[in-house]
């Protein structure tokens, strides 16, 4: 039982205990009925579009040997992806490229370089606060807080006024930064907690063995907090991914993301939701996540584990 | 009665073999150590008889019935961790009282049960206090005493005093011995410590990969060892093994050679039998007599390095055959490095492991 | 610590022209700002104030470089990017509350309080101010409960090790990768009356067509299951990874005590998790306190479900009442200052407590 469970790549129990297929089964049930809904919209990504508003919907693309009614059930195609970047725009005429590739590269760039920009500045600023507290370091640390707090409206009307005036509405530049301070809260308070765990003891003992600052921050301090940094940006770049409303209102036409893209792709053009598209484009949207969520899933519980518990 | 009769159990972790065919009875009122290198498959042993390792063969039965297939719960015993894990959220008052819950008992027959064994262990000044707000060897006695609160089967410890520091297991070894002896219970006792086992136990179990090598009282395991393991398991220092061919026996006085050097030592009866053979011979460093001239009867060898050690003094030296071993005299014999010494064994304290490393007995 | 205390250089004198000396730095940059404040047409005076702001803080970084401050270096450049992109914008918005100020024709005039009075007591905004406010309330207590309710019990099942754990709780963790938009839009499909799953599978339960949004209740379950469904993994995460943080000795010895399940639930897993659960609490309210992207995605703001986000969004960006929104904005952070600081004061006492 142990092997097999081991062939499957998992650790040795570390919890309440160990259980068997049998609670398998059970949480895998419940499992699929919570991914359902994220089932569907992968589904639909593979619907012709005439059946995407089918009545009954059309649930499945296979029969699974006979089990699901003919009816609910749909033939599987990767048109619709073709059409997220190439697409008819007014009937009659040739595909246009939809700019798609662009807003893919975008949110890629954007967020990429934001997490990572937050993550650097953010862990700098985190062991700056842990081993070298200031006079007043909790005030600091909660208004650093507080500004992840506040409802965006409130700060983004003054940011729009503030980026037209210094020509940065619509750059790289400008969203990248709004992008890293938003980060930057979470960042802070998030690596703080695991450098303070850390036994300054080590980078002491560095110390007097003569490496200087640089080197124990990165020689001794950092190899320390992988898991917290990997959990960090995986939490960054969830959010980052898919911000909506900062991305809406100050993204030009050159920097729009993809959520802004999507939202204006399948309302635009008075012909209502173009489900099928909207599938597709969310469906190749969660991919790259979905990804990096996976491969870092072990640090991230590990990640949030380590700073919050002990007190 | 509180029994606990280990038959022929086995643990398996996939192909890996923790514990064989270990078997082990422990009387009511009757201590027993389990003793051994860490590894040795003790911890899982003990386990086993918790309840918190199902056995993969063979039986654990306490108090007279098959425990198999019961869960800890329903077992009846009391168990202190190495970690004591006491619930870091309770008072140690809590702590001390969760046992009392399956009892149901009324809030003041708890309180006075959970005042009584705090009166017995000295924890009255601590109950109001957290786990994390106690020192070590306060968190080592409410372990034991969330264990005597109840009247359970047996007592089961693993590694009680691992975490002490030297001063206070000293003094803990004796405090657990006092009040196990007025609960007349089966108790079973995991350590490494082999003064731990021979202050506290009644018996000794000392095993190795998942074997029992002996079980036998402190003296016997320590006065007869069965087998070479065993003979440098126990003892400080350790006893000196000697590779050795037997050449002959004759009137209780066996003749050896050990590499260029002959050496001639009273032996029991009972090495008549295996003749000319490879032996082991087992000396314990105390057993030594140094003697002033060169003979049949004695080592030669050279002080290398001496290691006072307050009433005795511990002498490393090199045998003219090339080997080395430990030697306690008493701290009046002053030995000078290089010195040349004449050691005798004493033949009573001479123990010879035929070749199949088994102590060689009447 | 160890080094950070090493201020052995004496300062330099005020009016000394040295790249350290953040006091003369600061004095220069005060005065010229004021005077291009004054003196400039504003485009101008912005850059100005900019970059004297920019020569203090390279001043600061200078001075805490010479004196080995590592401390106020390696925090520097995070208090920088916070200043500029929050604080800064931040405080912008609360002197903007304070003025009559029209995005459309870019007229400002001084008017005090009156926005914050308009806001909370005039006969025709103030009552669709308070609707909101309570609707948000009543966000805030449903959707948190229910990502609680959900996020807990999910993480209960995947606290033991059992075969294929990982990849069932990538599934479980999904939603909480989806665009707002796509989950939002796919939600309003799937309680579409014509089209949508739920419709179908009650009306062939019951027979009569089944329209979810067409009433306040209605509406604002669907709302709250929305968004619990895409957030209840995160508190998800954050209590498994409290669960796995208790040693399995306590459980043992539990199991060994006799310890009945629920007793060993309230005394050895929850102290675990609760600093967790109330992190959970936290993050999630402070979120719920701004939803508004699935108000409008998911009914536009119908069946009196506008929050008051919502609210601050329409007036500010659709009525172009800037000032407004910005006044309204800041009795949403009192609310949620005062809340967070009574969380974290009941936290601390806790704490304390233990």
């Amino acid at each position: 039982m142990a092997t097999l469970a081991e062939k499957l790549g998992f650790k040795k129990a570390s919890g309440v205990g160990e259980a068997g297929w049998g609670h398998t089964v059970i949480v895998a049930i419940i499992s699929l009925i919570y991914f359902l809904p994220v089932l569907m919209i992968i589904f639909t990504a593979f619907k012709p579009s005439a059946e995407a508003l089918s009545v009954p919907p059309t649930l499945s693309p296979t029969s699974v040997f006979g089990l699901i009614p003919d009816q609910f059930v749909f033939t599987p195609t990767l048109e619709n992806f073709g059409q997220v970047f190439n697409r008819v725009m007014v009937t009659g005429s040739a595909p246009e490229p939809t700019g798609f590739d662009r807003f893919f590269f975008n949110s890629f760039f954007i967020s990429s370089v934001s997490v990572l920009l937050a993550l650097i500045i953010g862990t700098l600023a985190s062991y700056g606060f842990s081993r070298y507290p200031l006079k007043g370091n909790d005030t600091y640390l909660f208004i650093i807080l507080t500004t992840r707090m506040l409802p965006a409206i409130v700060v983004i009307i003054p940011i729009i006024l503030m980026f037209r005036v210094m020509g940065l509405s619509g750059s790289y530049f400008g969203i990248i930064m709004l992008y890293t301070a938003f980060n930057l809260a979470f960042t802070v308070w998030m690596m703080k907690s695991f450098f303070d765990e850390l036994s300054p003891d080590v980078e002491d003992a560095a110390r007097i063995d003569g490496s200087n600052e640089k080197k124990v921050f990165f020689k001794i301090a950092l190899p320390q907090v992988k898991a917290g940094l990997a959990a960090t940006f995986v939490f960054g770049l969830i959010l980052t991914w898919n911000e909506f409303l900062f991305a809406l209102l100050l993204s030009g036409k050159d920097t729009r993301t993809v959520p802004v893209a999507m939202n204006q792709a399948v309302s635009s053009g008075g012909r209502g939701t173009d489900w099928t598209l909207l599938a597709s484009i969310e469906t190749l949207f969660l991919i790259p996540v979905f990804l990096v969520t996976f491969f870092l899933q072990d640090h991230l519980l590990r990640g949030v584990t380590f700073g919050t518990v002990k007190r | 009665m509180s029994t606990i009769d280990v038959r022929k159990v086995t643990k398996k972790f996939g192909e890996f073999v923790a514990v064989k065919d270990v078997d082990l009875k422990v009387d009511a009122g009757e201590v027993v150590c389990l003793l051994g290198p860490s590894g040795c498959g003790k911890t899982t042993t003990l386990r086993m008889i918790a309840g918190l390792e199902r056995a993969s063969a063979g039986e654990v039965v306490i108090a007279g019935q098959n425990m198999n297939e019961l869960s800890p719960a329903k077992r009846n015993i009391a168990m202190v961790f190495q970690f004591y894990a006491l619930y870091p959220a309770l008072t140690v008052g809590q702590n001390i009282a969760m046992p009392l819950h399956f009892e149901k008992l009324s809030k003041v027959d708890a309180d006075a049960r959970v005042n009584k064994v705090a009166k017995i262990l000295h924890l009255t000044e601590v109950l109001d206090r957290m786990p994390g707000q106690v020192s070590e060897g306060e968190k080592q006695r409410i372990a034991v005493a969330r264990a005597i609160i109840r009247d359970p089967n047996c007592f089961l410890f693993d590694e009680p005093l691992s975490r002490l520091d030297v001063e206070l297991r000293h003094s803990m070894r004796g405090q657990i011995k006092e009040v196990l002896s007025n609960l007349s219970k089966a108790t079973v006792i995991v350590t490494h410590d082999q003064l731990e086992a021979l202050t506290m136990a009644d018996r000794i179990a000392i095993m190795r990969d998942g074997h029992i090598e002996q079980v036998g009282t402190p003296h016997v395991v320590f006065a007869k060892p069965a087998n070479v393991f065993v003979a440098s398991f126990i003892g400080t220092p350790q006893m000196n093994l000697v590779d050795a061919d037997l050449l002959s026996v004759k009137a209780d006085k066996a003749e050896f050679q050990i590499g260029n050097m002959s050496l001639r030592v009273g032996v029991n009866g009972a090495v008549n039998r295996i003749g000319k053979s490879k032996v082991t011979i087992g000396i314990r460093p105390r057993a030594f007599v140094p003697i002033s001239a060169a003979g049949p009867s004695a080592i030669t060898a050279t002080a290398e390095l001496i290691e006072p050690m307050g009433a005795e003094t511990l002498i490393h030296a090199r045998t003219i055959a090339g080997g080395e071993i430990r030697v306690v005299v008493p701290r009046d014999k002053r030995v000078k490095t290089g010195e040349i010494l004449h050691l005798e064994p004493d033949a009573a304290q001479t123990h010879i492991f035929g070749p199949d490393s088994i102590a060689v007995r009447p | 610590m160890t080094v950070s205390l090493t201020n052995t250089q004496p300062a330099p004198p005020l009016f000394a022209p040295v790249a350290h000396n953040w006091k003369l730095a600061l004095l220069a940059g005060l005065v010229i700002s004021i005077l291009a404040i004054l003196a400039l047409p504003a485009k101008l005076s912005f850059w100005v104030v900019g970059a004297m702001l920019a020569n203090i803080a390279a001043a600061f970084a200078f001075n805490a470089y010479r004196r080995k401050y590592y401390g106020g270096l390696l925090v520097a450049p995070a208090i920088a990017v916070l200043f500029v992109m929050n604080l800064f914008p931040l405080l912008w918005s609360l002197g903007l509350s304070f003025f009559a100020y029209n995005s459309n024709n870019q007229s400002i005039r001084f008017v005090g309080l009156n926005n914050y009075i308009k806001v909370l007591t005039n006969d025709i905004a103030a009552p669709a101010n308070w609707d909101a406010l309570i609707n948000t309330g009543m966000f805030v207590v449903f959707t948190v409960a229910l990502q609680m309710i959900m996020g807990f019990l999910l993480a209960m099942l995947f606290a033991k090790q059992f075969p294929l754990r990982k990849y069932l709780l990538i599934l479980v963790l999904t939603p909480m990768m989806l665009s707002v938009v796509a989950s939002g839009v796919f939600f309003s499909y799937y309680y579409d009356p014509t089209f949508g799953i739920l419709s179908y599978a009650m009306g062939e339960i019951t027979g009569n067509q089944f329209i979810l949004m067409d009433n306040k209740v209605g509406a604002v379950a669907g709302i709250v299951f929305t968004d619990a469904w895409m957030w209840a993994p995160f508190v998800m995460l954050l209590v498994l990874a409290g669960l796995v943080s208790v040693p399995k000795y306590l459980y043992e010895a539990a199991a060994i005590d006799r310890v009945s399940k629920v007793r060993q639930f309230w005394t050895i897993t929850f102290p675990y998790i609760r600093g967790l659960l109330m992190l959970a609490l936290l993050f999630r309210t402070i979120e719920a306190f701004k939803l508004y992207d699935l108000v409008y995605i998911l009914i536009r703001g119908g069946q009196d479900t506008k929050t008051i986000a919502y609210l601050i969004t329409e007036i500010a960006n659709e009525q172009n009442k800037t000032s407004e929104g910005a006044a309204l904005s800041y009795v949403i952070l009192f609310m949620v200052i005062v809340l967070t600081n009574l969380y974290l004061y009941l936290a601390n006492r806790r704490n304390q407590g233990v």
